[in-house]
């Protein structure tokens, strides 16, 4: 079975007491918007970390309800992006939102060395998107913004911090594709062979807790007959819950056509540090933006 | 000629053609699969094309009467070697009798070899061949063009230019008068990091020096700024042809064929594709594709053809 409805993310987030979400930065993109309905809904407990009168201004002009934020006072970005992080790392807040700030700006103080969330690991998004022509089928993509051209370890990292996602969502043995132009292993294409390490790696126990496959195209990962006519009798193809794209312009590619072409919704959270990063952007769906808050208080809680 | 817009209008207007000017000959190598034979006779009855079936004329009877084809209106050329088939249907296009090279079921490669081929082969110079998928998608008022996304598997810049012409050639024969093209990358400023943005901006350059001709090509950009003019305006890009590309040229093949098979499989879509850059436009389907897509092929190679001449 694979996943369908991404909706139930909204009543997960719900159970127990809720998440305390830091944004950083408020002002726009409509962060500000989303995490206060959030906060509303009970899918998180909202701290806004800014200027608190513009911030009030703001959320005036646009009719946004601030009853039951909280709002903490630092007027300066970079300030306020420290306070923010230094909030989750300490245990005072269990996710971060990045507001209208620079992502540079946000991931600098993320991997502070003192104060910052990095665990030793690498930081890669997740994005999972629910696909109307496919009977609200969930498939993840990662890593589609984060890391340019990952390595092979890179690569494993990516897929363990996915592993790590699926898991507090429910999945517990996600299946992974690794994704190439071709389902055969080419020594011209460096993705098939990565891919084909991966699938090793995956059988000899080091990368856990999941299945993968690879070389696959993404038809074949996707789409249980084109399997079949290719031949490729294997647990993930045609049944992928997630694609492990070879790179950033793959990556961005899939995403976007995703977000662009399909009219369906999504979820997206970065891993790999200490606690879930959320990060949307302006032309996400409320929705979108709503999914996004409530799988990083998901991923927070356990 | 108005612009096409839809794959049903491409259909439309190659059963145009057809009635006009009267039909394209398809030169099929190895037509010995039922499912091909259909997708033939449809564009037959529609009126835009013929053909020429290449192969062993037993197994070309037998694949006939399966789908119900009548042999009747074909001309078969019996043939029982394989790498022969190639050739004997590629010369059947270089000598002139006839329009459009097409794969059965014969080898890729023996097809391939067959264009190649110095004789009686389709190569035109040493211009580039290239592969592009099209795709109309809902919500989107225009053809999007994609290539390379199946062919060529890393092209340098030059093979870049010479498939951007090639793409760029097939959206003038489906009506796109000057087409914008979109040089694609993860991001749309130039990183001396990430090859496909330096290919890019000199793409751009090439275009504006008239190196690559009846097109605006602008690029680096992200997929998003290409299609959506909101995208584009955020972003503070200023160029013709953000938000409103008609096609598409991938950085290689990783990019390209995951972008399009996540179009063909996560939106609503009708897609199809074509081998361009020949000296004939080259028909060459999969048996994992539908009735309905080898149909769409022939009807863009009957209007590739049809502009060409």
């Amino acid at each position: 079975m694979t996943m369908q409805k991404l909706d139930f993310l909204l009543e997960e987030s719900r159970k127990g007491r809720p998440m305390t979400l830091a944004l950083a930065c408020p002002y726009g993109d409509d962060a500000l918007a989303a995490v206060a309905r959030a906060g509303r809904e009970g899918v998180v407990k909202a701290v806004l970390v800014g200027d608190g009168a513009r911030i009030r201004t703001l959320a005036e002009q646009d009719g946004c309800d601030l009853s039951g934020v909280t709002i903490v006072e630092e007027k300066n970005d970079e300030k306020a992006v420290e306070r923010s992080v230094r909030m989750v790392s300490s245990g005072e807040a269990d996710l971060l939102m990045k507001g209208l700030v620079k992502t540079s700006t946000l991931l600098k103080a993320v991997l502070d060395k003192e104060w910052g969330l990095r665990t030793g690991s690498l930081l890669s998004h997740l994005f999972l998107f629910e696909i109307p022509v496919m009977d609200r089928r969930v498939i993840g993509i990662s890593d589609g913004g984060m890391n340019t051209y990952p390595d092979l370890s890179a690569k494993a990292k990516i897929i363990e911090n996915a592993v790590s996602c699926y898991h507090k969502i429910g999945v517990p043995q996600p299946r992974i594709a690794a994704l190439a132009a071709v389902e055969a292993v080419n020594p011209d294409m460096q993705a098939t062979l990565d891919a084909a390490a991966l699938a090793k790696m995956n059988e000899r126990g080091q990368i856990r807790g999941c299945i993968v496959d690879g070389p696959l195209a993404l038809d074949n990962a996707v789409s249980e007959e084109s399997a079949k006519i290719k031949g490729i009798s294997s647990p993930v193809a045609g049944n992928a819950d997630m694609l492990l794209v070879p790179d950033i312009e793959s990556g961005n590619f899939v995403g976007k056509v995703l977000l662009y072409m399909t009219g369906g919704k999504g979820a997206g959270v970065i891993l790999g540090a200490r606690k879930p990063i959320v990060l949307t952007s302006r032309f996400d769906s409320m929705e979108t933006k709503l999914l996004s808050i409530a799988l990083g208080a998901v991923v927070a809680r356990s | 000629m108005e612009q096409i817009r839809s794959l049903s209008q491409l259909l439309e207007y190659a059963k145009k053609i057809g009635a006009e000017k009267g039909p394209k000959k398809l030169s099929v190598a190895m037509a010995e699969e039922a499912g091909l034979l259909s997708a033939i006779e449809e564009a037959r009855q529609a009126g835009f094309a013929q053909a020429i079936l290449v192969g062993n004329a037993d197994k070309i009877k037998a694949a006939a009467d399966q789908a119900g084809v009548n042999l009747a209106n074909y001309e078969v050329i019996d043939e029982r070697n394989e790498p022969a088939m190639g050739m004997t249907a590629v010369s059947q296009v270089s000598s002139g009798k006839a329009d459009i090279y097409m794969k059965g079921q014969i080898h890729t490669n023996n097809f391939l070899r067959a264009m190649l081929n110095k004789e009686v082969g389709l190569r035109k110079g040493k211009n580039t061949i290239s592969h592009c998928y099209f795709h109309s998608v809902e919500g989107y008022d225009r053809i999007f063009f994609v290539a390379d996304a199946a062919f060529n598997m890393y092209p340098d810049l030059a093979a870049k230019a010479d498939i951007t012409q090639n793409t760029v050639n097939l959206a003038r024969a489906f009506g796109v008068a000057e087409p914008k093209v979109a040089v694609l990358a993860a991001v749309e400023v130039v990183n001396p990091d990430m090859p496909a943005t330096l290919d890019a901006a000199a793409l751009t350059q090439m275009n504006r020096r008239g190196q690559i001709k009846n097109c605006v090509v602008d690029g680096p950009f992200a997929l998003d700024n290409a299609v959506s003019e909101e995208s584009a305006k955020t972003k503070g890009i200023v160029s013709p042809v953000a938000g409103k590309a008609d096609v598409f040229i991938v950085p290689n093949i990783d990019g390209g064929n995951m972008l399009a098979k996540a179009i063909v499989y996560f939106s609503k879509n009708e897609t199809a594709g074509l081998i361009l850059g020949a000296a004939a436009p080259i028909v060459l389907t999969s048996r994992a594709d539908s009735a309905r897509a080898k149909l769409l092929s022939i009807a863009a190679a009957v209007t590739l053809s049809d502009f060409q001449k």
